[in-house]
């Protein structure tokens, strides 16, 4: 089946799978935050919330840009449309395979009438 | 299987118009399997089956320009109730995930569920939740936001 390249998907997966990365995420989905904003949402250490936006960096989720003294970030949800594509094509190659079992068996049972 | 390993995977279901036991043995007979199971753009299939707990299979699906095995292992045998074995292909990069088919009597005909899991490492049961559902609530709330000036 597929052509697709999961191994860079890992990374995203990865990074999905931690609730207060997806909480960044989803905090960052709405409006791009400074670190500083985005640490005070979180009732952990600033040290730990920089080691989750570095992780979600470099699973190519977060954009960082440096304006001034403020680190800024920002969404980037090509990745994660990578990742729903990915799934997408498992979800059709079952759908694709059941619709065919739906052909075969029903005419077989044609068949023998 | 509990709820959280529900949601880190693919799950397609239908009902057909066939009885538990057709169906079933529609999975693990390779004449079948050679007529029903290319998905897409999948032109010839070609399967060796050792039907039993344990034994291998390998599915080799062919399209104009490429060709796609599959391998792996039965771990469930129970007809006509449920189907489980280990899948690895060129999609999932050479590890294992795992199917399970379950079939469910609907009236005269059977509800096949298909679970496609463990899809790929970051999917592993340890992650609790479910990387599916947070993928769809990103999307949304994304799109919510990109309505924004």
């Amino acid at each position: 089946m597929g052509e697709y390249m999961p191994t860079q998907l890992d990374g995203v997966f990865n990074a999905l799978s931690d609730p207060t990365r997806r909480a960044i995420l989803a905090r960052l989905s709405g409006s791009e935050a400074r670190v500083t904003d985005i640490a005070a949402d979180f009732p952990i250490s600033l040290n730990s919330v920089s080691k989750h936006i570095r992780m979600l960096e470099r699973a190519g989720l977060v954009r960082r840009s440096i304006i001034g003294r403020d680190h800024l970030l920002a969404l980037d949800a090509g990745p994660l449309e990578e990742a729903q594509a990915w799934i997408e094509k498992y979800r059709r190659f079952w759908d694709d395979s059941l619709a065919a079992l739906d052909t075969y068996v029903t005419s077989r049972k044609e068949k023998r009438k | 299987m509990n709820a959280a390993l529900a949601t880190a995977a693919v799950v397609v279901r239908r009902t057909i118009a066939a009885t538990a036991e057709e169906l079933f043995d529609a999975w693990l007979d390779p004449e079948a399997m050679a007529v029903w199971m290319r998905p897409g753009s999948i032109l010839n299939t070609k399967a060796t089956v050792d039907a039993r707990t344990g034994g291998r299979y390998e599915i080799v699906m062919q399209s104009a320009t490429e060709t796609y095995p599959h391998t792996g292992v039965y771990r469930v045998i129970d007809r006509p109730r449920r189907l489980v074995f280990t899948w690895i292909s060129r999609g999932t990069e050479q590890r294992e995930s795992l199917v399970t088919v379950d079939f469910f009597a609907r009236g005269a005909g059977t509800e096949v569920v298909v679970t496609h899991e463990q899809l790929p490492e970051g999917a592993k049961p340890s992650h609790t939740e479910g990387w599916t559902s947070a993928l769809a609530r990103l999307e949304e709330s994304r799109r919510q936001g990109s309505h924004r000036p």
